[in-house]
């Protein structure tokens, strides 16, 4: 009978009780989607960096990956120190650089990456073959694209452009062996992968110093292994590295964008803040509406928890009914507002902002649900309380 | 301005997603008293002497960045050692200025320390050789197009840009946070606008048979509806003030905390006219509005049936 | 017309008030609003309160039934003091015991007549089976049986009364208190109303009414006066042969309908 007399309660003022569901739901949506956010970032990140089971990589001392043109130098040996380490299962070396894809007069900067196919990790292959031999190259759709090209076509690379002479000091004809999706890049960034020999030689030839050189060397690690403790050891053994676990790496990346999650914290809270004062004013209006039906049940024997009870109810039936419009509403939002984000120039193309996972839906119900809960309590408390005999004075006087 | 092709990972967000210090070049102080400690793996500590009689000519200056002076305790006149390489051959330099952070938005989520040399210093600790990042070229007024084109039919690896359309290529990032913010607005503002008018019926309705004994008396809807809709905006001006009072101190909060966490001179939020100007606007038509359909709505209904008969 | 009604109190009164007094405080100044009420109801009595406005019936009334508590004095169903009871006490009391109409029928808008009769039952604990059934017989009782399906936007003011009066009836009180139950009907509706009083009355329930209206008044079998929160008279109606008001008990809303509260003799 309460569930009864709250949803007629209800339903006596259609409107109102349907736009306070609406701002509910758009109070929940936004909820919703902050709590996505607040998380979304670490989640997708750690996936992309966890994607092929790299857990530490190395870069040169005191850069993090890409950040600066630095290279660590004798890499083959710092290759050969990690993968006699305890735990380590395989490791990736990486060398990224800018190469000049030459087309008669005109010469179109692309970004190289120089991999070792059967250990690598930046890229899954969608069509065609890896770059196995020396004079294949894989490369992006993007660069396709804008170039013009298609998988059999061969091409000219270029390094160390010399002004005077007007000629590159390494030039190397390769074929287009595959098409290939680069996890770690913006999906509008064109970019090709050349066996690491390949990518060394060019660089070295076109002035870049010595062949012996990477960007970055990832390493695998055997399942159960501890990776902090594997970072350690790694910088005590190549000291001219500085080692990053994933873990860090999420940090870090928190760090930088925890812009994010303090909107996501502020506007998440405003979102509650408004759900409450909706739920709390209707219900608070409601039962001043209705003081004269409250004092007459009381005066027929309804207790007083159950009076409370039932106006608790209306403000729960609202934020329920709420929640779950505002839940699909949310996933609408989220992915506008992820596409805008994910506008970011040189954001790889594996990361999202807003991630959904079903924990991430349940907070915010649980959030709002205590939200209404609370909202309607003091409503609630001043309709149980109310004095009979006065009240219905003042309501036949009325 | 000319430009080689950038490696493209060499952008804003790319850089901030996988970086977090990055030290191009590696400094090692030689401590002017040694009392100096020793802090980092890439700082070591010797006597004055000894970097004093070691070296036929003087060192050159460079300028640091005032976070080294806050986090490294570096002062002017010290003397530094600058080598490309960890725990490599290197070079003594002097400070000789210390210079501040620009408000430069694309500097924000960068950690890293900078100096600045001389451009052959660089070019010889770095081992480069004669190679530049870019050039900035200064053309006279009115004279951009001939030049950029003049410029790139005679280059060859390298592009010229406009300075424009670079700071454009370099502002997208914060073109993405400006939309993704507006989206933000405008979700709040739509879930206001409900609020808003969900509470404005609510109060409205609160009173209705005061209106049904007004509307008994003779009094026309149109009276009623005008005084419910001045109270509205009486409210409405109130609530204005105070959201402009609140977005004032916000603002202040915000640039003091974020300047605190990246050590920027930047402004993160600045309030300006045509802001308070929309907002104010924005919430009295919303107020306005809001109090007219909850008073037509009200007006609307029979005086008798408000009264509940 | 039927023969006299012969009322004989049977056993200790059903509801005794002692000297009971309530002070109300008006802009900080107390007033006496029933001043020092001694009155005994037998079980059976159709008692009716009169009095000018403002002299303290209402007051009295919601201290007789529990509603309300005194500033001074007891008030006692069945030798139960109900003057002193705790709130959750005095609720569940009114509940099960005392049944209550008021002047503007407060029924519950959204909820159908059936509905509204079921409300004091579903409250005590009772199946919904069993209470929907009660609800039906209880509003065939009052003649409505054909409108249970409606709310009360869809009734009229009589109807809504009287389905008011079935609800009061839900859980078959000793008692039965109403206020101005005819205070917002018309004439004619208005007995219709008396004639079911008359009818529940004869059914034996035990009746007190507060009342402006003087059919309802000379309906009673007992009218005590009140005036400035005392009782200044209380009197027997005499019975319809010996000239008094003619007793209504037959209505155009009598139905066939069995009372479902009917109570044993003696």
């Amino acid at each position: 009978m309460r569930a009864l007399l709250a949803w007629s309660s209800l339903r006596r003022h259609p409107l109102r009780t349907a736009l306070a569901i609406l701002g509910v739901a758009v109070s929940a949506a936004m909820l919703l989607d902050m709590v996505m956010l607040s998380s979304g970032m670490q989640v997708s990140f750690r996936a992309l960096l966890t994607r092929q089971g790299f857990e530490v990589r190395l870069t040169p001392k005191g850069t993090l990956p890409f950040d600066t043109e630095a290279r660590i130098a004798g890499a083959a040996s710092a290759e050969s120190v990690v993968r006699r380490l305890p735990g380590v299962q395989d490791v990736s070396p990486v060398l990224g650089t800018t190469l000049h894809v030459v087309r008669g007069a005109n010469a179109d900067a692309v970004f190289a990456l120089g991999i070792r196919p059967a250990a690598q990790g930046d890229y899954t292959l969608e069509r065609g073959t890896d770059a196995v031999d020396v004079d294949r190259m894989v490369a992006n759709a993007t660069f396709l694209t804008r170039a013009g090209l298609a998988l059999g076509d061969s091409v000219v690379v270029a390094a160390g452009y010399d002004a005077q002479l007007h000629m590159w000091t390494a030039r190397r004809r390769v074929v287009i062996a595959g098409e290939a999706r680069f996890h770690y890049l913006a999906t509008d960034q064109p970019a090709v992968a050349l066996p690491l020999a390949t990518a060394q030689a060019l660089v070295a030839d076109g002035g870049g110093g010595s062949p012996d050189q990477v960007s970055l060397l990832m390493v695998k690690t055997h399942a159960g292994v501890d990776a902090e403790a594997l970072r350690r050891r790694i910088e005590r053994e190549v000291p001219r590295v500085t080692a990053i676990a994933t873990a860090d790496a999420v940090k870090s990346v928190e760090q930088r964008l925890g812009y994010f999650r303090q909107l996501a914290l502020i506007l998440g809270s405003v979102s509650l803040a408004v759900g409450f004062l909706l739920v709390s004013t209707l219900v608070t209006v409601s039962v001043q509406e209705r003081v004269g039906e409250m004092a007459v049940m009381r005066a027929l024997g309804v207790s007083r928890p159950h009076i409370a009870q039932q106006v608790m109810l209306e403000g729960l039936a609202i934020s329920v009914v709420g929640a779950a419009g505002g839940l699909a509403l949310g996933l609408v939002t989220a992915r506008y507002l992820n596409t805008i984000l994910r506008a970011f120039p040189g954001l790889p193309a594996a990361i999202d902002f807003f991630v959904f996972e079903p924990t991430a839906a349940y907070k915010s119900f649980a959030l709002l649900i205590v939200t209404a809960v609370l909202a309607g309590v003091v409503p609630a408390w001043r309709a149980g309380s109310l004095p009979i005999a006065a009240t219905l004075r003042t309501e036949a006087v009325s | 301005m000319l430009l080689p092709m950038l490696p493209p990972m060499r952008l804003l967000i790319g850089a901030s997603l996988l970086a977090t210090a990055a030290r191009g070049v590696h400094a090692q102080q030689r401590a002017s008293t040694p009392s100096s400690p020793a802090s980092s793996p890439t700082m070591t500590t010797a006597s004055v002497d000894t970097i004093a009689g070691a070296s036929a000519q003087p060192p050159r200056t460079i300028a640091i960045d005032e976070r080294l002076v806050s986090d490294k305790g570096l002062r002017l006149g010290d003397t530094l050692e600058l080598s490309a390489s960890p725990g490599g051959r290197g070079e003594r330099v002097v400070v000789g200025a210390i210079v501040r952070r620009a408000a430069d938005p694309s500097e924000v989520a960068r950690a890293e320390y900078r100096v600045r040399l001389h451009l052959d210093q660089l070019q010889r600790l770095g081992g480069i050789g004669d190679r530049v990042d870019r050039f900035a070229v200064a053309v006279t007024p009115g004279s951009t197009e001939r030049a950029l084109a003049a410029i790139n039919a005679r280059s060859f690896g390298f592009r010229a840009h406009r300075s424009s359309d670079v700071a454009a290529q370099s502002s997208r990032t914060f073109a993405v946070v400006s939309r993704f913010n507006r989206a933000i607005g405008v979700i709040t503002i739509v879930a206001s606008a409900i609020f808003l008018l969900c509470i404005m019926l609510l109060k409205v309705e609160e009173r209705r048979r005061d209106v049904a004994a007004l509307r008994l008396l003779g009094i026309s809807r149109r009276t009623i509806t005008a005084a419910v809709v001045l109270e509205a905006s009486f409210i409405a001006m109130l609530g204005s003030a105070a959201g402009v009072a609140f977005g004032y101190a916000s603002s202040a909060i915000i640039n003091w905390h974020y300047r605190g966490v990246y050590r920027t001179p930047l402004a993160f939020s600045i309030v300006t006219s045509e802001t308070v100007g929309f907002s104010v606007a924005l919430s009295l038509v919303l107020g306005l509005g809001a109090g007219f359909l909850a008073a037509r709505r009200l007006t609307g209904v029979p005086p008798l049936s408000l009264f509940g008969r | 017309m039927s023969e006299p009604v012969i009322e004989v109190p049977m056993g200790p009164p059903l509801l005794e008030a002692v000297d009971v007094a309530r002070a109300y405080a008006l802009a900080g100044v107390p007033v006496l609003a029933v001043r020092g009420v001694s009155l005994t109801i037998e079980e059976g009595e159709y008692v009716a309160i009169v009095g000018p406005s403002g002299c303290g019936k209402s007051s009295l009334l919601n201290l007789l039934g529990a509603i309300d508590q005194p500033t001074r004095g007891r008030v006692s169903l069945r030798g139960r003091d109900v003057s002193r009871m705790s709130d959750r006490e005095a609720t569940d009391f009114r509940l099960r015991h005392i049944g209550f109409v008021f002047q503007r029928f407060y029924l519950m808008p959204m909820l159908t007549a059936l509905e509204n009769v079921e409300l004091p039952m579903a409250e005590a604990g009772v199946a919904s089976r069993a209470r929907r059934a009660r609800a039906r017989e209880l509003l065939a009782y009052v003649g409505l049986e054909a409108r249970g399906g409606h709310r009360p936007a869809q009734l009229s003011g009589g109807e809504q009364q009287r389905v008011a009066i079935a609800r009061s009836l839900a859980n078959a009180p000793e008692l039965l208190l109403a206020d101005e139950p005819t205070g917002e009907l018309d004439a004619r509706t208005g007995r219709d109303v008396i004639a079911l009083f008359d009818r529940l009355h004869a059914d034996g329930m035990t009746i007190v009414v507060v009342t402006h209206d003087e059919v309802l008044a000379r309906a009673a079998r007992r009218v005590v006066h009140m005036v400035d929160g005392a009782i200044v008279s209380d009197e027997r109606n005499a019975p319809a042969a010996a000239g008094g008001p003619p007793r209504c008990t037959t209505s155009p809303t009598a139905t066939d309908a069995p009372s479902p509260f009917r109570r044993p003799p003696g």
